[in-house]
């Protein structure tokens, strides 16, 4: 418990110098390249579509209202109502909502990079929903483990869909492909942190998936994304698994939570059929492990003693029913 | 149906993205052209300007072209999702992640018009039983109310379980009214008045099978067979399953025989393997 308050204070004090000059400053985003009305003579007005206005900003502080209401959801429907039925509609309005309407962006996962930029550079400066965007799942994952990854996350909630006949990867190799999330992660802040003429936001400019959400992009990002769905159908996640550098930031803050996925406990049978429904290799000795699980909710599906469980609440609420 | 809208499903995906690939290779290879083409209509149009309609034209053609692929893009882009929602939604259901065996079994069996054995006994059990044995077995046995237990272990023998039309000839030929019957035959445990499968599993249920997980292990033949609830024989006739107090040989528990084989330390995974041995391949 002392350890997880201990990164929840640190995170918090991480927060403030991020937010500290953030506010201030009036976001405006004026054409410069495009030739000003002052050049052009005879009382030229520049059209206003030329200037996209930010959405307002109660719209932004929409978006992070949901992604925690979301977070929430997800929590509540893994931990207690155990229902992988309902978790897939959480993942559905996540991908049509922060994928297809928002189109991606804030997403927690690019928005590291702001985050790290913030924290090196003080003329830089980002709106405190950035902030919130940043560290929420962080904070949950703390708590109740990567509730964000399994209904919250759209590139996750995208693959969960495409997950047809999930191959178990041999351990070593999944550890082993593991680590390349870490090093892409020190790539990404490493090029995030540079002078501002230099700087490289990696993570949002390979983003396999953000292409299918804007229905445009680079030719090679959107195949290298069909790529990823297409071996999605039969090796769970690939992405969110071996690549997400936000990912790396949830599993070191995943190990300390408390709670998280847990297969019937007191109840287990040792039959194994969680085990062979993992996709996404997070199970060791029949135990999921927090910094590994997406809380995707398979595990409680393919329980024989889930069943039992969901059929006595059902026949239960069903005597209520009868009794009123 | 599903099936046939997976494939569906597949080949427009494909269809589409095949478009796609074309649209931006076809793309790649023009766009240089045309911004050449432009480019040197402008370097012209400055010493000529008779020339200016025909780079107006020029541009024109230019814009609508890419304007229309990217709409066209976009709608192939919209029914490439929708595509995918089809085939994904279609191909999760086609495949049961678990219990691959279950209901395939049931509808394979009945599917198949060639008959095999266990199917032409099903169908021949219910209505044309040779009764003659009734009478026969009547004539040697007795017509007593005392003889109503060897009458019946004599009929349950012979047709492996109490067929309703041998009680109701039973009844008709001897003292023993319809309510001894029903008393008799659901008192003692030997007697069966459904149909048996080929095979009969005797799953063990006593104390250290059950503490080592007999449950889980008839759960899962039961789900594995597709037997349906509050029956104990799978649809196709080929296996009943039974739970019975003690084998006698507690150390290889959780154990089941399949007729006269023992099968032993079973999980929920192993105990199907048990069965295939005895398994009858449809034709």
């Amino acid at each position: 418990m002392g350890s997880r308050l201990q990164l929840a204070v640190l995170l918090l004090l991480l927060w403030l110098p991020c937010g500290a000059f953030a506010q201030a400053i009036q976001y405006t985003r004026p054409v410069e390249t495009a030739p000003q009305e002052k050049t052009i003579a005879g009382g030229y007005k520049t059209p206003s579509v030329q200037k996209p206005l930010p959405r307002d900003y109660w719209f932004q502080v929409m978006d992070v209202v949901l992604l925690a209401a979301a977070m929430g959801v997800s929590v509540w429907l893994v931990l207690k109502r155990r229902s992988r039925r309902w978790l897939i509609g959480l993942a559905i309005f996540s991908l049509a909502y922060f994928g297809f309407y928002r189109e991606g962006c804030v997403c927690p996962i690019g928005s590291l990079q702001n985050v790290a930029v913030a924290l090196t550079d003080p003329k830089y400066s980002i709106p405190m929903v950035v902030i919130a965007t940043f560290f929420l799942p962080l904070f949950v994952a703390l708590f109740f483990g990567r509730a964000f990854c399994g209904g919250v996350c759209a590139l996750g909630a995208m693959q969960e869909m495409v997950v047809l006949k999930p191959l178990q990867v041999p351990r070593k190799l999944d550890r082993a492909l593991g680590l390349l999330k870490y090093a892409y992660l020190l790539l990404a802040i490493v090029l995030a942190i540079k002078p501002a003429i230099a700087r490289d936001f990696v993570i949002c400019r390979f983003d396999p998936f953000v292409g299918f959400f804007r229905h445009t992009g680079a030719p090679h990002m959107l195949m290298i994304g069909g790529a990823f769905l297409a071996g999605g159908m039969f090796i769970g996640r690939p992405y969110c698994r071996w690549l997400c550098p936000y990912g790396a930031l949830l599993n070191w803050c995943s190990r300390l939570s408390k709670r998280g996925v847990s297969i019937t406990p007191h109840r287990e049978l040792d039959c194994g059929l969680c085990n062979e429904a993992c996709p996404y290799g997070a199970i060791e000795q029949m135990r999921a492990v927090r910094k590994d699980c997406l809380y995707c909710a398979r595990c409680y599906s393919s329980c024989p003693n889930e069943g039992e469980r969901a059929r006595a609440k059902d026949s239960l609420v069903a005597i209520g029913g009868g009794a009123k | 149906m599903i099936r046939r809208l997976t494939r569906i499903s597949a080949a427009v995906i494909g269809a589409l993205t095949l478009l796609l690939l074309v649209d931006w290779a076809v793309a790649t290879i023009r766009t240089p052209k045309d911004d050449k083409l432009v480019k040197a209509l402008q370097e012209k149009v400055k010493d000529d300007a008779s020339l200016a309609p025909k780079l107006a034209a020029e541009q024109k053609r230019v814009t609508d072209y890419r304007r229309s692929r990217k709409r066209r893009d976009n709608w192939t882009g919209n029914g490439l999702i929708a595509a995918a929602i089809v085939f994904l939604y279609c191909a999760k259901r086609k495949l049961p992640r678990h219990i691959p065996a279950a209901p395939q079994r049931a509808t394979r069996s009945t599917g198949d018009n060639h008959g095999h054995a266990c199917r032409r006994q099903a169908e021949a059990t219910p209505d044309t039983i040779d009764l003659a044995f009734v009478d026969e077995t009547v004539a040697r046995i007795g017509r007593n109310r005392e003889a109503a237990i060897p009458l019946l272990q004599a009929i349950q023998t012979h047709y492996r379980y109490l067929p309703d039309e041998a009680l109701r000839r039973l009844c008709e030929i001897t003292e023993i009214t319809p309510a001894q019957i029903a008393g008799t035959s659901s008192f003692y445990g030997q007697f069966r008045r459904s149909p048996v499968g080929e095979h009969i599993v005797k799953v063990c249920h006593g104390t250290a099978c059950h503490v080592a997980g007999a449950r889980q292990v008839s759960d899962e033949l039961r789900r594995y067979l597709a037997i349906p609830e509050g029956e104990d024989t799978d649809p196709s006739r080929q296996f009943t399953v039974e739970e019975v107090a003690c084998l006698g040989c507690c150390s290889l528990a959780p154990v089941l025989m399949v007729d006269e084989h023992t099968a032993g330390r079973l999980t929920p995974t192993t105990a199907p393997e048990a069965l295939r041995p005895f398994e009858k391949e449809p034709a």
